[in-house]
């Protein structure tokens, strides 16, 4: 456990009817880190991330950022203390153009920056994530590889200190993997703590440091990337059961 | 590009205001509709357009205004201090169905909206100190037409201003982040409840003051003609015909329907087939031109002014 967690979630589970999908899942993240979370398709990684930010409520246990309890807050009001969460579908402002669906994260994120400030951060922030060229286009018409870029530009406008991203690498080429997996290093460097949700098992393993795993919404293993992925339990939940193992 | 249509504005501006200089009485009633449809259509759009909350309770918020003024003024208030009050009751009024209406997302917020007015209209005809069924008037001796013509033409004029100055503003870029997704709004840290009831609040103020002027205007009011239905329809379609979302479409809406109603009220024979008429734009509108006049207008004029810009990519390899 990390002396000193950003992060910490206990006992998290979450119940859709008779369907859980997480269950008393505990994890703590060390401020300044890289944290992976991975898992098959249904594991929970999403809902997870729901939980974290408000847009879900968890059915039990807690989450905690910066030692204060996030629980029954506002999606809004979760954002403003500084954990902010990208989508894994993209959500552009497709009407705005990219520099105004940064600046929306600018004026009403953790920063609540006005005027010159404001106008700052987003040129900043366009500049780390590649997007200053698009700056003037209008979101709906750019690229998938784009949209993710703004996606995160919005999420980092908005000032976090953990940042939450949902399969950002999800639907890019290997080159923009890479570019994108130097962008994920390159806002840890900045002093922003970074939670990752990707299905793309070497990119993380590449950027992490620790990475947790789900399976079936409850924690299989945790740890540094070498030791998880090569861990029996999360090659079975990844590569399957005995009987294909049989049949090979 | 963008001085002409505010130097349009502050000419049209003025031409209101000075109007009573050199109209006639009956032209300046037609303008004085006119203004009125579009303090309506434009305090509408600040919540239907902008935040694309769209609802069809707003002439609640009308007869608010219109029974604060008459009650007050039978209370003996001169009708002038009416008007703040009124439209502090609408926007607390807002307020209060806004918390649990915005709760609910598209159509659903809509249907709820239309609920909360059809609500005022039967509690205002059932309860007596609003008079009931038929209505109150207001005391004696308490109009001057040209007073009031001022005022609904200021309030117009201000009713614009501010929803320019909206579109302008932090709390505008809000909106319209609402408006387009409000799951990623929320996620960059957009309080959307707070804005919405905000918004919800300041177009109610506005219609509020449009309520009071018209109950002083026509001296009478009963929940037929100020709670009607047919009214919060009306206040939805002229924004919407002329470009819902914009600062311009409104007005433009309310330019057409005003006219319109005025030159088929004066036909007996078409007196009715407002409705008709005014669902047809709709259909027509909703197939062709979803942003209304005004879309209509920046489609034309792109065509006019120059040929296609190249998209900066072709631009560089060409």
């Amino acid at each position: 456990m990390p002396p000193d967690p950003i992060l910490s979630v206990r006992g998290l589970t979450k119940r859709f009817g008779g369907l859980t999908a997480l269950h008393d899942l505990s994890f703590e993240v060390a401020a300044g880190e890289i944290f992976g979370v991975i898992g098959p398709n249904g594991a929970g990684k999403t809902t997870l991330f729901s939980c974290l930010v408000g847009a879900q409520a968890p059915t039990a246990g807690e989450v905690r950022f910066r030692g204060e309890r996030m629980n029954g807050l506002s999606t809004n009001a979760v954002v403003r203390r500084g954990l902010a969460r990208t989508h894994q579908i993209v959500r552009p402002f497709r009407e705005m153009t990219v520099e105004e669906n940064v600046s929306i994260g600018a004026h009403f994120g953790a920063g609540r920056r006005r005027g010159a400030e404001a106008r700052r951060r987003v040129a900043d922030v366009l500049e780390r994530t590649g997007l200053a060229r698009r700056a003037r286009s209008l979101a709906g018409t750019l690229s998938i590889g784009d949209l993710k870029r703004l996606e995160i530009a919005r999420a980092l406008a908005a000032e976090p200190a953990c940042l939450c991203l949902d399969e950002v690498m999800g639907g890019l080429n290997p080159s923009e993997i890479v570019s994108a997996m130097s962008l994920v290093r390159n806002i840890r460097d900045g002093g922003v703590t970074v939670l990752m949700i990707e299905h793309h098992v070497h990119a993380v393993a590449g950027v992490t440091d620790r990475i947790l795993v789900l399976n079936f919404g409850e924690k299989i293993a945790e740890g540094p990337p070498r030791g998880v992925l090569s861990d029996p339990a999360v090659v079975t939940a990844y590569v399957g059961a005995d009987d294909e193992e049989a049949a090979s | 590009m963008k001085r002409l249509p505010l130097a349009a504005a502050a000419v049209l501006a003025a031409f209101t205001l000075a109007a009573p200089l050199f109209l006639e009485r009956g032209t300046l009633n037609d303008v004085w509709s006119l203004a009125f449809a579009v303090i309506l259509a434009s305090a509408w759009n600040i919540l239907g357009g902008f935040a694309g909350q769209v609802s069809l309770g707003y002439s609640a918020f009308l007869g608010i205004g219109a029974y604060t003024t008459v009650l007050l003024s039978l209370a003996g208030v001169n009708p002038f201090w009416t008007l703040a009050p009124g439209a502090v009751v609408a926007a607390l009024f807002s307020v209060l169905i806004g918390l649990p209406a915005f709760r609910l997302r598209g159509p659903y917020f809509t249907i709820a909206t239309i609920g909360v007015g059809e609500a005022v209209r039967v509690v205002a005809s059932s309860v007596s100190f609003t008079g009931g069924s038929s209505g109150l008037r207001m005391p004696a001796g308490s109009f001057d037409f040209t007073l009031n013509y001022e005022a609904m033409a200021a309030l117009a004029v201000a009713t614009v201003a501010i929803s320019a100055a909206v579109t302008r503003s932090a709390f505008g870029h809000a909106l319209a982040a609402i408006k387009q997704d409000i799951d990623a709004a929320e996620a960059l840290g957009v309080g959307s409840t707070r804005f919405k009831l905000g918004a919800h609040a300041l177009s109610a103020a506005l219609v509020a003051l449009a309520g009071s002027l018209y109950a002083i205007n026509f001296q009478y009011i009963a929940p037929s003609s100020v709670f009607d239905f047919r009214l919060s329809l009306a206040i939805v379609l002229a924004p919407i015909v002329g470009g819902v979302g914009t600062v311009a479409g409104p007005v433009l809406g309310a330019v057409v329907f005003s006219t319109l109603q005025i030159k088929l009220l004066s036909v007996p024979a078409l007196r009715d087939s407002y409705l008709f008429i005014y669902g047809g734009l709709l259909i027509l509108v909703m197939l062709y031109e979803p942003k209304g006049l005004v879309g209509l207008a920046r489609r034309l004029l792109a065509r006019v002014r120059r040929p296609p810009v190249l998209p900066p990519e072709a631009a560089r390899a060409a």
